[in-house]
Protein backbone atom coordinates (compact mmCIF):
# COMPACT_ATOMS: atom_id res chain seq x y z
CA UNK A 1 0.00 0.00 0.00
CA UNK A 2 2.58 2.96 1.24
CA UNK A 3 4.64 1.84 -2.53
CA UNK A 4 1.70 2.03 -4.72
CA UNK A 5 0.99 5.64 -2.81
CA UNK A 6 4.53 6.63 -3.11
CA UNK A 7 4.20 5.39 -6.91
CA UNK A 8 0.91 7.38 -7.07
CA UNK A 9 2.94 10.35 -5.57
CA UNK A 10 5.78 10.21 -8.04
CA UNK A 11 3.38 9.87 -11.12
CA UNK A 12 1.63 12.96 -9.91
CA UNK A 13 4.65 15.00 -9.43
CA UNK A 14 5.73 13.65 -13.18
CA UNK A 15 2.37 14.50 -14.67
CA UNK A 16 2.88 18.33 -13.32
CA UNK A 17 6.53 18.27 -14.17
CA UNK A 18 5.57 17.34 -17.58
CA UNK A 19 2.54 20.00 -17.80
CA UNK A 20 4.79 22.96 -16.51
CA UNK A 21 7.29 21.34 -18.36
CA UNK A 22 5.43 22.19 -21.50
CA UNK A 23 4.17 25.12 -21.08
CA UNK A 24 7.52 26.66 -19.74
CA UNK A 25 8.83 25.49 -23.12
CA UNK A 26 6.36 26.21 -25.34
CA UNK A 27 6.52 30.24 -23.57
CA UNK A 28 10.49 30.19 -23.69
CA UNK A 29 10.48 28.81 -27.50
CA UNK A 30 7.59 31.34 -28.62
CA UNK A 31 9.50 34.38 -27.69
CA UNK A 32 12.69 32.79 -28.18
CA UNK A 33 11.86 32.49 -31.51
CA UNK A 34 10.31 35.79 -31.90
CA UNK A 35 13.34 37.75 -30.20
CA UNK A 36 16.34 35.43 -32.34
CA UNK A 37 13.59 36.46 -35.66
CA UNK A 38 13.21 40.09 -35.01
CA UNK A 39 17.25 40.39 -34.08
CA UNK A 40 18.09 38.46 -37.10
CA UNK A 41 15.68 40.81 -39.23
CA UNK A 42 17.54 44.16 -37.56
CA UNK A 43 21.22 43.23 -37.40
CA UNK A 44 20.95 41.18 -40.72
CA UNK A 45 22.34 37.72 -39.42
CA UNK A 46 22.14 34.46 -40.54
CA UNK A 47 21.34 32.10 -38.16
CA UNK A 48 22.89 28.96 -38.92
CA UNK A 49 22.50 25.41 -36.58
CA UNK A 50 26.05 25.71 -35.85
CA UNK A 51 25.98 29.13 -34.09
CA UNK A 52 22.63 28.66 -32.30
CA UNK A 53 23.46 24.62 -30.91
CA UNK A 54 25.28 25.83 -27.95
CA UNK A 55 22.29 28.36 -26.94
CA UNK A 56 19.53 26.08 -27.99
CA UNK A 57 21.45 23.37 -25.76
CA UNK A 58 21.73 26.16 -22.57
CA UNK A 59 17.98 27.04 -23.40
CA UNK A 60 16.63 23.61 -23.15
CA UNK A 61 18.67 22.69 -19.89
CA UNK A 62 17.20 26.12 -18.72
CA UNK A 63 13.81 25.32 -19.48
CA UNK A 64 14.13 21.80 -17.58
CA UNK A 65 15.50 23.63 -14.75
CA UNK A 66 12.68 26.37 -14.36
CA UNK A 67 10.02 23.49 -14.73
CA UNK A 68 11.75 22.12 -12.35
CA UNK A 69 11.37 24.71 -10.11
CA UNK A 70 8.19 25.85 -10.75
CA UNK A 71 6.82 22.41 -9.90
CA UNK A 72 8.47 22.66 -6.66
CA UNK A 73 6.47 25.84 -5.96
CA UNK A 74 3.31 24.63 -7.10
CA UNK A 75 3.51 21.69 -5.09
CA UNK A 76 4.44 23.84 -2.23
CA UNK A 77 1.27 26.11 -2.82
CA UNK A 78 -1.14 22.84 -3.37
CA UNK A 79 0.22 21.56 0.14
CA UNK A 80 -0.29 24.73 1.78
CA UNK A 81 -3.52 25.85 0.27
CA UNK A 82 -5.47 22.54 -0.61
CA UNK A 83 -3.57 19.48 1.56
CA UNK A 84 -3.38 21.49 4.02
CA UNK A 85 -7.32 22.07 4.79
CA UNK A 86 -8.78 19.67 3.24
CA UNK A 87 -6.77 17.05 5.85
CA UNK A 88 -7.78 19.70 8.83
CA UNK A 89 -11.80 19.11 7.36
CA UNK A 90 -11.12 15.32 6.89
CA UNK A 91 -9.75 14.89 10.00
CA UNK A 92 -12.83 16.53 12.08
CA UNK A 93 -15.20 15.01 10.23
CA UNK A 94 -13.64 11.59 11.33
CA UNK A 95 -13.93 12.55 14.50
CA UNK A 96 -17.76 13.58 13.97
CA UNK A 97 -18.42 10.18 12.51
CA UNK A 98 -16.59 8.50 15.47
CA UNK A 99 -19.07 10.50 17.90
CA UNK A 100 -16.96 13.54 18.95
CA UNK A 101 -18.81 16.29 18.36
CA UNK A 102 -16.69 18.88 20.17
CA UNK A 103 -14.26 18.85 16.96
CA UNK A 104 -13.51 22.71 15.90
CA UNK A 105 -11.95 23.05 13.31
CA UNK A 106 -9.60 26.55 12.94
CA UNK A 107 -10.37 28.48 9.51
CA UNK A 108 -7.06 29.11 7.59
CA UNK A 109 -5.40 32.80 7.32
CA UNK A 110 -7.02 34.67 4.64
CA UNK A 111 -4.98 34.84 1.41
CA UNK A 112 -3.06 31.39 2.58
CA UNK A 113 -5.87 29.70 0.90
CA UNK A 114 -8.88 29.25 -0.97
CA UNK A 115 -11.60 31.13 0.60
CA UNK A 116 -14.03 28.44 -0.64
CA UNK A 117 -12.46 26.27 2.16
CA UNK A 118 -13.12 28.52 4.49
CA UNK A 119 -16.60 28.66 3.90
CA UNK A 120 -16.69 24.60 5.09
CA UNK A 121 -14.74 24.51 7.55
CA UNK A 122 -17.59 27.58 9.00
CA UNK A 123 -20.35 25.11 7.84
CA UNK A 124 -18.57 22.38 9.26
CA UNK A 125 -18.21 23.88 12.52
CA UNK A 126 -22.03 24.72 12.66
CA UNK A 127 -22.82 21.24 11.91
CA UNK A 128 -20.64 20.12 14.60
CA UNK A 129 -22.41 22.77 17.22
CA UNK A 130 -25.74 21.55 16.48
CA UNK A 131 -24.86 17.83 16.81
CA UNK A 132 -23.17 18.55 20.47
CA UNK A 133 -26.34 19.98 20.95
CA UNK A 134 -28.62 17.52 20.11
CA UNK A 135 -25.97 14.61 21.92
CA UNK A 136 -26.45 16.59 24.65
CA UNK A 137 -29.78 16.40 25.00
CA UNK A 138 -29.61 12.47 23.94
CA UNK A 139 -27.26 11.54 26.88
CA UNK A 140 -29.39 13.52 29.25
CA UNK A 141 -32.35 12.26 28.32
CA UNK A 142 -30.89 8.49 27.96
CA UNK A 143 -29.62 9.38 31.78
CA UNK A 144 -32.85 10.87 32.91
CA UNK A 145 -34.78 7.71 31.56
CA UNK A 146 -32.76 5.34 33.14
CA UNK A 147 -32.92 7.51 36.79
CA UNK A 148 -36.83 7.13 36.45
CA UNK A 149 -37.10 3.91 35.18
CA UNK A 150 -34.75 2.23 37.94
CA UNK A 151 -35.69 4.32 40.58
CA UNK A 152 -39.33 2.50 41.23
CA UNK A 153 -37.71 -0.53 39.74
CA UNK A 154 -35.53 -0.55 42.76
CA UNK A 155 -38.02 -0.12 45.19
CA UNK A 156 -40.66 -2.62 44.06
CA UNK A 157 -37.77 -4.96 44.32
CA UNK A 158 -36.55 -3.90 47.86
CA UNK A 159 -39.84 -4.08 48.91
CA UNK A 160 -40.34 -7.61 47.09
CA UNK A 161 -37.42 -9.01 49.54
CA UNK A 162 -38.82 -6.85 52.90
CA UNK A 163 -42.10 -8.85 51.90
CA UNK A 164 -40.23 -12.39 51.50
CA UNK A 165 -39.74 -11.90 55.63
CA UNK A 166 -41.44 -14.76 57.17
CA UNK A 167 -42.72 -12.76 59.92
CA UNK A 168 -43.42 -9.52 59.23
CA UNK A 169 -46.41 -7.18 60.98
CA UNK A 170 -49.78 -6.96 59.58
CA UNK A 171 -49.30 -3.18 59.17
CA UNK A 172 -45.83 -3.58 57.69
CA UNK A 173 -46.80 -6.15 55.22
CA UNK A 174 -49.57 -3.68 53.97
CA UNK A 175 -47.63 -0.63 53.71
CA UNK A 176 -44.81 -2.51 51.49
CA UNK A 177 -47.65 -3.68 48.95
CA UNK A 178 -49.05 -0.32 48.90
CA UNK A 179 -45.42 1.11 47.99
CA UNK A 180 -44.87 -1.91 45.37
CA UNK A 181 -48.34 -0.46 43.58
CA UNK A 182 -47.11 2.95 44.09
CA UNK A 183 -43.82 2.54 42.20
CA UNK A 184 -45.66 0.07 39.63
CA UNK A 185 -47.94 3.13 39.00
CA UNK A 186 -45.29 5.29 38.57
CA UNK A 187 -43.26 3.47 36.49
CA UNK A 188 -46.39 2.97 34.04
CA UNK A 189 -47.26 6.80 33.99
CA UNK A 190 -43.87 7.23 33.13
CA UNK A 191 -43.91 4.38 30.07
CA UNK A 192 -47.14 5.70 28.89
CA UNK A 193 -45.84 9.05 28.73
CA UNK A 194 -42.78 8.42 27.06
CA UNK A 195 -44.31 6.17 23.96
CA UNK A 196 -46.52 9.05 23.49
CA UNK A 197 -43.60 11.07 23.07
CA UNK A 198 -42.18 8.72 20.90
CA UNK A 199 -44.90 8.18 18.88
CA UNK A 200 -45.32 12.03 18.26
CA UNK A 201 -41.20 12.26 17.83
CA UNK A 202 -40.52 9.91 15.55
CA UNK A 203 -43.53 9.90 13.19
CA UNK A 204 -44.56 11.89 11.08
CA UNK A 205 -48.21 13.06 12.15
CA UNK A 206 -50.92 13.70 9.97
CA UNK A 207 -53.36 15.69 12.26
CA UNK A 208 -56.75 14.53 11.52
CA UNK A 209 -58.92 17.62 11.71
CA UNK A 210 -62.41 17.41 12.71
CA UNK A 211 -64.45 20.52 13.59
CA UNK A 212 -66.20 20.03 17.11
CA UNK A 213 -67.10 22.19 20.52
CA UNK A 214 -64.42 22.77 22.49
CA UNK A 215 -65.87 23.71 25.58
CA UNK A 216 -67.28 20.78 25.57
CA UNK A 217 -64.36 18.28 25.43
CA UNK A 218 -62.83 20.60 28.23
CA UNK A 219 -65.90 19.58 30.44
CA UNK A 220 -65.20 16.14 29.60
CA UNK A 221 -61.77 16.26 30.28
CA UNK A 222 -61.72 18.31 33.09
CA UNK A 223 -64.70 15.98 34.57
CA UNK A 224 -61.92 13.39 34.46
CA UNK A 225 -60.40 14.76 37.49
CA UNK A 226 -63.42 14.84 39.39
CA UNK A 227 -62.74 12.38 42.01
CA UNK A 228 -59.01 14.21 42.57
CA UNK A 229 -60.78 17.64 43.56
CA UNK A 230 -63.29 15.74 45.09
CA UNK A 231 -61.19 14.00 47.55
CA UNK A 232 -58.43 16.96 48.19
CA UNK A 233 -61.54 19.99 48.31
CA UNK A 234 -59.80 21.84 45.44
CA UNK A 235 -62.12 24.31 44.67
CA UNK A 236 -63.14 24.59 40.83
CA UNK A 237 -64.31 27.76 38.82
CA UNK A 238 -65.15 27.19 35.08
CA UNK A 239 -65.79 30.21 32.87
CA UNK A 240 -66.70 28.43 29.58
CA UNK A 241 -67.77 30.58 26.57
CA UNK A 242 -70.59 28.35 24.82
CA UNK A 243 -70.16 27.82 20.74
CA UNK A 244 -66.72 28.13 20.64
CA UNK A 245 -65.22 24.97 18.09
CA UNK A 246 -61.89 24.60 16.65
CA UNK A 247 -60.92 22.51 13.70
CA UNK A 248 -58.46 19.90 15.16
CA UNK A 249 -57.06 16.62 16.37
CA UNK A 250 -59.82 15.96 18.89
CA UNK A 251 -57.44 13.06 20.23
CA UNK A 252 -53.66 15.10 19.99
CA UNK A 253 -55.72 18.55 21.62
CA UNK A 254 -57.12 16.15 24.59
CA UNK A 255 -53.48 15.49 25.58
CA UNK A 256 -53.02 19.12 25.73
CA UNK A 257 -55.56 19.21 28.41
CA UNK A 258 -55.15 16.02 30.38
CA UNK A 259 -52.00 17.14 31.00
CA UNK A 260 -52.68 20.68 32.11
CA UNK A 261 -55.22 19.49 34.63
CA UNK A 262 -53.42 16.66 35.82
CA UNK A 263 -50.70 19.28 36.55
CA UNK A 264 -52.53 21.97 37.93
CA UNK A 265 -54.40 19.47 40.66
CA UNK A 266 -50.83 17.88 41.10
CA UNK A 267 -49.27 21.60 42.23
CA UNK A 268 -52.72 22.82 43.75
CA UNK A 269 -52.76 21.86 47.83
CA UNK A 270 -56.26 20.13 49.78
CA UNK A 271 -58.37 23.88 49.79
CA UNK A 272 -56.67 25.29 47.00
CA UNK A 273 -58.21 26.62 43.87
CA UNK A 274 -58.24 25.40 39.65
CA UNK A 275 -59.96 27.52 37.28
CA UNK A 276 -60.48 26.53 33.60
CA UNK A 277 -61.17 29.51 31.31
CA UNK A 278 -62.37 29.63 27.67
CA UNK A 279 -62.85 32.76 25.80
CA UNK A 280 -62.76 33.89 22.11
CA UNK A 281 -60.51 36.47 21.13
CA UNK A 282 -59.87 37.23 17.43
CA UNK A 283 -59.08 34.66 15.49
CA UNK A 284 -58.22 32.32 18.34
CA UNK A 285 -59.68 30.57 21.29
CA UNK A 286 -57.71 31.02 24.21
CA UNK A 287 -58.10 28.19 27.00
CA UNK A 288 -56.53 29.60 30.28
CA UNK A 289 -55.25 26.83 33.27
CA UNK A 290 -55.40 28.60 36.70
CA UNK A 291 -53.91 26.55 39.95
CA UNK A 292 -52.90 28.32 43.37
CA UNK A 293 -50.30 26.10 44.14
CA UNK A 294 -46.41 26.48 44.55
CA UNK A 295 -45.98 28.72 41.79
CA UNK A 296 -42.24 28.40 40.05
CA UNK A 297 -39.77 30.84 38.92
CA UNK A 298 -38.91 32.22 35.84
CA UNK A 299 -35.77 30.25 35.68
CA UNK A 300 -38.06 26.83 36.38
CA UNK A 301 -40.39 28.34 33.71
CA UNK A 302 -38.27 28.79 31.06
CA UNK A 303 -37.45 25.01 31.29
CA UNK A 304 -40.24 23.18 31.79
CA UNK A 305 -41.42 22.14 28.54
CA UNK A 306 -38.02 20.48 27.76
CA UNK A 307 -37.81 16.96 28.67
CA UNK A 308 -37.71 15.21 32.02
CA UNK A 309 -36.94 18.94 33.06
CA UNK A 310 -38.38 19.31 36.77
CA UNK A 311 -38.67 21.99 38.92
CA UNK A 312 -38.59 20.10 41.99
CA UNK A 313 -35.67 18.50 41.33
CA UNK A 314 -35.67 16.39 44.36
CA UNK A 315 -38.17 14.52 41.81
CA UNK A 316 -40.19 14.30 44.82
CA UNK A 317 -43.67 15.69 43.08
CA UNK A 318 -45.26 12.32 41.26
CA UNK A 319 -44.57 13.58 37.93
CA UNK A 320 -41.88 12.50 35.53
CA UNK A 321 -41.33 15.48 33.74
CA UNK A 322 -42.62 14.23 30.27
CA UNK A 323 -45.96 15.99 30.26
CA UNK A 324 -45.15 19.01 29.37
CA UNK A 325 -42.98 18.39 26.59
CA UNK A 326 -45.87 16.27 25.12
CA UNK A 327 -48.03 19.52 25.35
CA UNK A 328 -45.80 21.68 24.06
CA UNK A 329 -45.17 18.61 20.72
CA UNK A 330 -48.84 18.37 20.38
CA UNK A 331 -49.08 22.98 20.57
CA UNK A 332 -46.20 22.76 17.71
CA UNK A 333 -47.86 19.79 15.40
CA UNK A 334 -51.42 21.76 15.81
CA UNK A 335 -49.89 25.24 14.89
CA UNK A 336 -50.99 26.42 18.52
CA UNK A 337 -49.21 28.51 21.43
CA UNK A 338 -48.81 27.97 24.60
CA UNK A 339 -47.40 30.21 27.22
CA UNK A 340 -46.80 30.23 31.02
CA UNK A 341 -47.24 32.84 34.18
CA UNK A 342 -46.10 31.85 37.46
CA UNK A 343 -45.83 33.75 40.47
CA UNK A 344 -43.90 31.29 43.40
CA UNK A 345 -45.97 30.67 45.88
CA UNK A 346 -49.08 31.86 44.59
CA UNK A 347 -49.35 29.71 41.48
CA UNK A 348 -49.25 29.11 37.81
CA UNK A 349 -51.27 30.08 34.74
CA UNK A 350 -51.21 28.38 31.12
CA UNK A 351 -52.59 29.85 28.27
CA UNK A 352 -53.25 28.28 25.13
CA UNK A 353 -54.23 29.66 21.87
CA UNK A 354 -55.24 28.04 18.58
CA UNK A 355 -57.18 28.82 16.35
CA UNK A 356 -60.37 28.57 16.18
CA UNK A 357 -63.34 27.86 13.58
CA UNK A 358 -65.04 31.33 12.92
CA UNK A 359 -67.90 29.15 10.68
CA UNK A 360 -68.45 26.94 13.41
CA UNK A 361 -69.50 30.12 15.57
CA UNK A 362 -71.83 32.08 13.00
CA UNK A 363 -73.90 28.60 12.68
CA UNK A 364 -73.91 28.46 16.57
CA UNK A 365 -75.25 31.96 16.65
CA UNK B 1 -72.80 -15.09 42.36
CA UNK B 2 -71.84 -13.59 39.59
CA UNK B 3 -69.63 -15.61 37.08
CA UNK B 4 -66.85 -14.00 35.24
CA UNK B 5 -65.05 -15.36 32.53
CA UNK B 6 -61.60 -13.62 32.10
CA UNK B 7 -59.73 -14.04 28.63
CA UNK B 8 -55.81 -13.47 29.22
CA UNK B 9 -52.85 -15.02 27.23
CA UNK B 10 -50.47 -13.73 30.12
CA UNK B 11 -50.12 -16.50 32.89
CA UNK B 12 -49.51 -13.75 35.81
CA UNK B 13 -52.16 -11.11 35.00
CA UNK B 14 -54.41 -13.85 34.29
CA UNK B 15 -54.25 -15.50 37.75
CA UNK B 16 -53.77 -12.35 40.00
CA UNK B 17 -57.36 -11.17 38.19
CA UNK B 18 -59.00 -14.08 38.69
CA UNK B 19 -57.75 -14.50 42.07
CA UNK B 20 -58.54 -10.55 43.13
CA UNK B 21 -61.79 -11.36 41.38
CA UNK B 22 -62.61 -14.45 43.33
CA UNK B 23 -61.95 -12.51 46.82
CA UNK B 24 -63.95 -9.96 46.00
CA UNK B 25 -67.08 -12.01 45.76
CA UNK B 26 -67.23 -13.53 42.30
CA UNK B 27 -66.77 -16.50 40.82
CA UNK B 28 -63.67 -16.15 38.31
CA UNK B 29 -62.47 -18.62 35.50
CA UNK B 30 -59.31 -17.93 33.98
CA UNK B 31 -59.25 -18.88 30.11
CA UNK B 32 -55.79 -18.31 28.82
CA UNK B 33 -57.04 -18.26 24.89
CA UNK B 34 -60.25 -17.43 22.66
CA UNK B 35 -60.53 -20.88 21.85
CA UNK B 36 -60.70 -22.24 25.49
CA UNK B 37 -63.24 -19.37 25.92
CA UNK B 38 -65.96 -20.36 23.60
CA UNK B 39 -65.66 -24.13 25.22
CA UNK B 40 -66.24 -22.47 28.84
CA UNK B 41 -68.83 -20.23 27.94
CA UNK B 42 -70.45 -23.62 26.31
CA UNK B 43 -70.43 -25.45 29.34
CA UNK B 44 -71.28 -22.49 31.87
CA UNK B 45 -73.39 -19.23 31.65
CA UNK B 46 -70.85 -16.40 32.42
CA UNK B 47 -72.82 -12.69 33.59
CA UNK B 48 -69.74 -10.51 32.23
CA UNK B 49 -66.58 -10.97 30.26
CA UNK B 50 -63.32 -9.52 30.92
CA UNK B 51 -60.91 -9.88 27.65
CA UNK B 52 -57.64 -9.19 26.45
CA UNK B 53 -57.10 -7.98 22.56
CA UNK B 54 -53.39 -8.93 22.07
CA UNK B 55 -53.60 -13.15 22.21
CA UNK B 56 -52.15 -15.81 20.36
CA UNK B 57 -54.90 -17.43 17.86
CA UNK B 58 -58.00 -15.48 17.75
CA UNK B 59 -57.69 -11.95 19.23
CA UNK B 60 -60.14 -9.85 21.73
CA UNK B 61 -61.96 -8.52 18.57
CA UNK B 62 -62.56 -11.82 16.70
CA UNK B 63 -63.59 -12.68 20.16
CA UNK B 64 -65.60 -10.09 21.05
CA UNK B 65 -67.17 -9.98 17.95
CA UNK B 66 -68.15 -13.55 18.17
CA UNK B 67 -69.67 -13.58 21.67
CA UNK B 68 -71.89 -10.30 20.61
CA UNK B 69 -73.17 -12.08 17.69
CA UNK B 70 -74.42 -14.84 19.82
CA UNK B 71 -75.44 -12.87 23.24
CA UNK B 72 -76.13 -9.39 22.35
CA UNK B 73 -76.64 -8.78 26.22
CA UNK B 74 -73.34 -9.86 28.06
CA UNK B 75 -71.40 -7.37 29.59
CA UNK B 76 -67.36 -7.34 28.12
CA UNK B 77 -64.96 -5.36 29.19
CA UNK B 78 -61.54 -4.99 27.60
CA UNK B 79 -58.77 -5.23 29.57
CA UNK B 80 -55.36 -3.92 26.83
CA UNK B 81 -51.86 -2.74 26.76
CA UNK B 82 -53.30 -0.86 23.70
CA UNK B 83 -53.96 3.04 24.50
CA UNK B 84 -54.47 4.10 20.98
CA UNK B 85 -57.80 5.70 20.25
CA UNK B 86 -58.04 3.47 16.87
CA UNK B 87 -58.07 0.18 19.07
CA UNK B 88 -60.43 1.64 21.45
CA UNK B 89 -62.92 2.89 18.22
CA UNK B 90 -62.75 -0.98 17.22
CA UNK B 91 -63.95 -2.03 20.04
CA UNK B 92 -67.11 0.21 20.98
CA UNK B 93 -67.66 -0.66 17.48
CA UNK B 94 -67.95 -4.79 17.85
CA UNK B 95 -70.21 -3.98 21.17
CA UNK B 96 -68.06 -3.76 24.06
CA UNK B 97 -68.80 -2.27 27.08
CA UNK B 98 -65.96 -0.89 28.52
CA UNK B 99 -62.47 -0.37 28.35
CA UNK B 100 -59.45 -0.73 30.69
CA UNK B 101 -55.51 0.36 29.87
CA UNK B 102 -52.61 -1.86 31.08
CA UNK B 103 -51.39 -2.09 33.64
CA UNK B 104 -54.91 -1.75 35.29
CA UNK B 105 -55.68 -0.97 38.99
CA UNK B 106 -57.55 -3.63 40.03
CA UNK B 107 -59.84 -1.38 42.73
CA UNK B 108 -60.84 0.29 39.64
CA UNK B 109 -61.68 -2.87 37.98
CA UNK B 110 -63.77 -3.79 40.94
CA UNK B 111 -65.89 -0.70 40.59
CA UNK B 112 -66.02 -0.67 36.56
CA UNK B 113 -67.30 -4.05 36.86
CA UNK B 114 -69.86 -3.70 39.52
CA UNK B 115 -71.27 -0.80 37.52
CA UNK B 116 -71.41 -2.94 34.34
CA UNK B 117 -73.11 -5.97 36.04
CA UNK B 118 -75.60 -3.22 38.07
CA UNK B 119 -76.67 -1.63 34.67
CA UNK B 120 -76.86 -5.11 33.03
CA UNK B 121 -79.16 -5.81 35.25
CA UNK B 122 -80.93 -2.54 34.79
CA UNK B 123 -81.52 -3.24 31.04
CA UNK B 124 -82.44 -7.04 31.37
CA UNK B 125 -85.14 -6.32 34.16
CA UNK B 126 -85.97 -2.83 32.66
CA UNK B 127 -86.33 -1.30 35.81
CA UNK B 128 -84.02 0.84 38.48
CA UNK B 129 -84.52 0.73 42.35
CA UNK B 130 -82.78 3.51 44.17
CA UNK B 131 -84.09 3.01 48.41
CA UNK B 132 -87.25 3.58 47.96
CA UNK B 133 -87.79 5.24 44.59
CA UNK B 134 -88.56 2.81 41.69
CA UNK B 135 -88.38 3.60 37.83
CA UNK B 136 -89.74 1.29 35.58
CA UNK B 137 -88.70 1.37 31.67
CA UNK B 138 -91.57 -0.33 29.95
CA UNK B 139 -94.20 1.16 31.83
CA UNK B 140 -92.46 4.62 31.93
CA UNK B 141 -93.81 5.01 35.61
CA UNK B 142 -91.70 6.58 38.62
CA UNK B 143 -93.04 5.75 42.52
CA UNK B 144 -91.26 7.10 45.46
CA UNK B 145 -92.92 5.20 48.58
CA UNK B 146 -95.48 3.46 45.97
CA UNK B 147 -96.59 7.06 45.29
CA UNK B 148 -96.53 7.59 41.45
CA UNK B 149 -94.50 10.61 40.59
CA UNK B 150 -95.27 12.51 37.30
CA UNK B 151 -92.42 12.75 35.00
CA UNK B 152 -92.38 13.67 31.49
CA UNK B 153 -90.65 11.57 28.90
CA UNK B 154 -87.71 14.03 29.04
CA UNK B 155 -87.63 14.18 32.47
CA UNK B 156 -87.53 10.19 32.55
CA UNK B 157 -85.04 9.51 30.14
CA UNK B 158 -82.47 12.28 32.08
CA UNK B 159 -83.36 10.64 35.40
CA UNK B 160 -82.72 6.80 34.20
CA UNK B 161 -79.78 7.83 32.74
CA UNK B 162 -78.35 9.66 35.37
CA UNK B 163 -79.11 6.92 37.63
CA UNK B 164 -78.06 4.28 35.46
CA UNK B 165 -74.75 5.70 35.82
CA UNK B 166 -74.49 6.92 39.60
CA UNK B 167 -72.12 9.19 40.71
CA UNK B 168 -70.87 9.45 36.76
CA UNK B 169 -71.20 13.34 35.82
CA UNK B 170 -72.47 13.84 32.12
CA UNK B 171 -71.99 17.33 30.39
CA UNK B 172 -75.48 19.06 29.16
CA UNK B 173 -74.37 18.14 25.84
CA UNK B 174 -73.64 14.75 25.96
CA UNK B 175 -77.28 14.84 27.49
CA UNK B 176 -78.40 17.44 25.15
CA UNK B 177 -77.09 15.10 22.07
CA UNK B 178 -78.96 12.01 23.40
CA UNK B 179 -82.79 12.89 24.29
CA UNK B 180 -82.61 16.20 21.94
CA UNK B 181 -82.80 16.28 18.52
CA UNK B 182 -80.31 17.39 16.54
CA UNK B 183 -81.59 19.99 14.80
CA UNK B 184 -83.47 21.46 18.21
CA UNK B 185 -83.00 25.10 18.59
CA UNK B 186 -82.39 25.48 22.17
CA UNK B 187 -79.33 25.91 24.05
CA UNK B 188 -77.46 23.80 26.25
CA UNK B 189 -78.88 25.67 29.38
CA UNK B 190 -82.53 24.41 28.60
CA UNK B 191 -80.92 21.13 30.28
CA UNK B 192 -80.54 23.32 33.87
CA UNK B 193 -84.30 23.89 33.08
CA UNK B 194 -85.19 20.37 33.44
CA UNK B 195 -82.85 20.03 35.98
CA UNK B 196 -84.68 22.31 38.48
CA UNK B 197 -87.91 20.80 37.54
CA UNK B 198 -86.63 17.11 38.02
CA UNK B 199 -85.51 18.03 41.48
CA UNK B 200 -88.20 20.31 42.57
CA UNK B 201 -90.70 16.78 41.72
CA UNK B 202 -88.36 14.90 43.42
CA UNK B 203 -87.66 16.98 46.62
CA UNK B 204 -89.52 14.45 48.86
CA UNK B 205 -86.63 11.76 47.88
CA UNK B 206 -83.68 11.47 50.12
CA UNK B 207 -82.34 7.80 48.44
CA UNK B 208 -80.62 10.41 46.14
CA UNK B 209 -79.71 13.98 44.71
CA UNK B 210 -79.07 15.31 41.45
CA UNK B 211 -75.68 17.34 42.05
CA UNK B 212 -74.36 20.13 39.59
CA UNK B 213 -71.08 19.76 38.97
CA UNK B 214 -69.64 23.75 39.04
CA UNK B 215 -70.73 24.42 36.16
CA UNK B 216 -69.66 21.70 33.89
CA UNK B 217 -72.25 19.13 34.15
CA UNK B 218 -74.70 17.16 36.24
CA UNK B 219 -74.50 13.76 38.11
CA UNK B 220 -76.90 11.68 40.40
CA UNK B 221 -75.39 10.64 44.25
CA UNK B 222 -76.92 8.06 46.01
CA UNK B 223 -76.85 8.76 49.27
Amino acid sequence: MKGEGRARFLLRILNRFFTIFLIVAFVITASTMLFVSVLSVTLELTLTGENLGLAAKLTFANTVLLSLLFTAIDLLRHHLTVERPVKKITEAAERMIAGDFTVRIKSSPPGFTDGHFNEIIDCINKVAEELSGVETLRTDFIANVSHEMKTPLAAIRNYGKLLEAPSLPEEERVAHARAIIDATRRLSDMMTNVLKLSRLENQKIYPKAERYDLGEQLCEELLQYETVWEGRGIEIETEIEEGVTVRADRELLSLVWSNLFSNAFKFTERGGKVTLRLFVDGGYAVVRVEDTGCGMSPEVGAHIFEKFYQGDTSHAAAGNGLGLPLVKRVVDILQAEIAVESTVGEGSVFTVRIGRDKNGLQENR
Amino acid sequence: MFKILVVEDDKDLNFTVCSFLGRSGYEAVGCRDAESAYDEMYRTTFDLIVSDIMMPGIDGFEFAKTVRSLNSDIPILFMTARDDFAAKQRGFRIGIDDYMTKPIDLDELFLRIGALLRRSKIASSRRLEVGAFVMDADERSATLDGEEIALTAREFDLLYKLLSYPKKTFTRTQLMDEFWDVDTQSGTRTVDVYMTKLRSKLSRCEDFEIQTVHGLGYKAVIK
